[in-house]
């Protein structure tokens, strides 16, 4: 048990460990002033972030009502995770379909910033609806109806007591999406191609320099690690720093 | 011996539908190749790389890493529109047209220096700002094309003629051709060196050059 749980973990540590050991850290961190990752950071900064806030506005009332029991909830439940084991380039071959010019919807989307984004939130929203559906369906029914009883009413019971209650759950589903959007590829190579400080992101930055400087991917590379282990980081974080806040909300 | 060991062969992009015609049995991976001398540089197990350029299989030679090289045919770039022709290009020079989505291979891509030297030779330069994607090979720049998603893309004569009926076709101009040349070469670390050896002796006979004329392609010069 000890060897296999030995092995695991070296396997799973000598990729990242050889990032970073193939390159000298002095060389890593002049790569990142590289104008192709600095190109590809500010487009994936962007996108990843302008990709949240639709996760966000459109996928915390989404939970709300799929955390409701209803009729044919499972199958509507069952579409918004889809995209979670789709792979990426089929995802990104079912955007050009819908969207492309030759697509259902006819839209010059394709190619632009905005279909990074779009390609971004297709594959991330599922990490986030998800999860704030169980924080949703966690909050306990009885403190609802007592704030409506005491006379919030529905929009004020929803922000003073229903988000409140569930942050730890949006929290983490938040980061996991921002986490998981930040290493898109394959959906938006397919949809959005690849151009330098307007679709080429992060992972695409990666891709396309590792045939052409194999020192600026493996920088790149490293910035990715960091960013995903400090979001990783924050993600363990998060239940305690939020819990212990509501408490002291609740105790105030 | 040669017929039992099946081969890995490494090639660019624009041979995906001759070369398994040419000799069906190998086990080939078809892509930009740069991607494949990069890969041939990190270790992978090719028996035989030909790539799309002379100067790929040229540098791996300086490093020791293949044989040496020989080109074994040649190409000529053309530019596509899918058949619905939505920016109405209807020359080269409509490239520089505003709003005209240019989709083209990315530089370090073999054709992608190819289709840079084209516009620089056309003086269309300018062009480039149209670009609004870099592909990763050819095959690439003509499935966004024959999709109808890019307007118009640089490809080679042979990649237009496997999607006839998508795409319509604008020819370039012979003096403002780049010199298109497909080297092939053994790679050194293979283990089976007599089989590798005999694919590229192969590829310069008369039955494989019929093939690859079939194709589209040029004599080597």
């Amino acid at each position: 048990m000890l060897v296999a749980s030995f092995v695991t973990l070296a396997f799973l540590a000598l990729p990242v460990i050889a990032v970073f050991a193939r390159v000298p850290p002095s060389k890593l961190v002049s790569q990142l002033g590289n104008p192709v990752v600095t190109d590809a950071l500010l487009v994936s900064l962007k996108t990843t972030l302008a990709a949240q806030a639709l996760i966000l506005v459109l996928g915390t009332p989404t939970a709300v009502i799929l955390a409701r029991r209803f009729r044919g909830r499972e199958a509507l439940v069952t579409l918004v995770e889809l995209p979670l084991v789709l792979p990426p380039a089929v995802a990104g071959l079912g955007l050009l379909a819908a969207l492309g010019r030759t697509g259902l919807l006819h839209t010059s989307i394709p190619f632009t910033q905005t279909a990074v984004v779009l390609a971004v939130a297709f594959v991330a929203s599922p990490l986030y609806v998800r999860s704030a559906i169980a924080a949703f369906e966690a909050v306990d029914a009885n403190v609802v109806a007592a704030s409506r009883t005491l006379g919030a009413g529905p929009v004020r019971t929803f922000f003073r007591v229903v988000l409140p209650l569930a942050r730890a759950g949006l929290a983490s589903g938040a980061a996991l999406a921002f986490a998981r959007g930040l290493g898109e590829f394959g959906a938006t190579i397919m949809f959005a191609g690849s151009l330098r400080g307007v679709t080429q992101t992060l992972p695409l930055a990666v891709y396309s320099e590792f045939d052409v400087d194999f020192d600026v991917a493996l920088a790149v590379s490293a910035l990715l690690i960091v960013v995903s282990a400090a979001l990783l980081v924050t993600l363990k974080w998060l239940p305690s720093l939020s819990t212990s806040r509501f408490r002291f909300a609740a105790s105030s | 011996m040669i017929a039992g060991a099946v081969l890995t062969i490494f090639a660019a992009a624009s041979l995906t539908n001759v070369f398994p015609q040419i000799d069906h049995t190998q086990r080939y991976s078809f892509a930009g190749s740069n991607a494949l001398a990069a890969q041939i540089r990190q270790g992978a197990p090719a028996d035989v790389f030909a790539s799309a350029n002379t100067s790929l299989p040229q540098q791996l030679y300086d490093q020791g890493l293949v044989e040496k090289p020989v080109v074994f045919t040649r190409n000529a770039l053309i530019l596509i529109v899918p058949k619905s022709n939505p920016a109405q290009i209807h020359s080269v020079f409509d490239l520089r047209k505003s709003g005209v989505k240019l989709v083209v291979a990315a530089p370090g891509v073999p054709v992608g220096d190819y289709t840079r030297i084209v516009l620089h030779n056309l003086s269309l330069d300018d062009a480039l700002k149209n670009v609004v994607s870099n592909e990763s090979d050819v095959r690439e720049v003509l499935a966004k094309v024959a999709l109808g998603e890019a307007d118009a893309g640089f490809v080679y004569t042979t990649d237009a003629r496997t999607v006839r009926g998508k795409v319509a076709t604008i020819g370039i101009r012979w003096s403002a051709q780049p010199i298109v040349q497909y080297a092939v070469a053994v790679v050194k670390s293979s283990k089976n060196l007599a089989a590798a050896r005999y694919f590229v002796a192969k590829l310069q006979r008369p039955w494989a050059q019929s093939k690859l004329r079939a194709a589209g392609f040029l004599a080597p010069k």
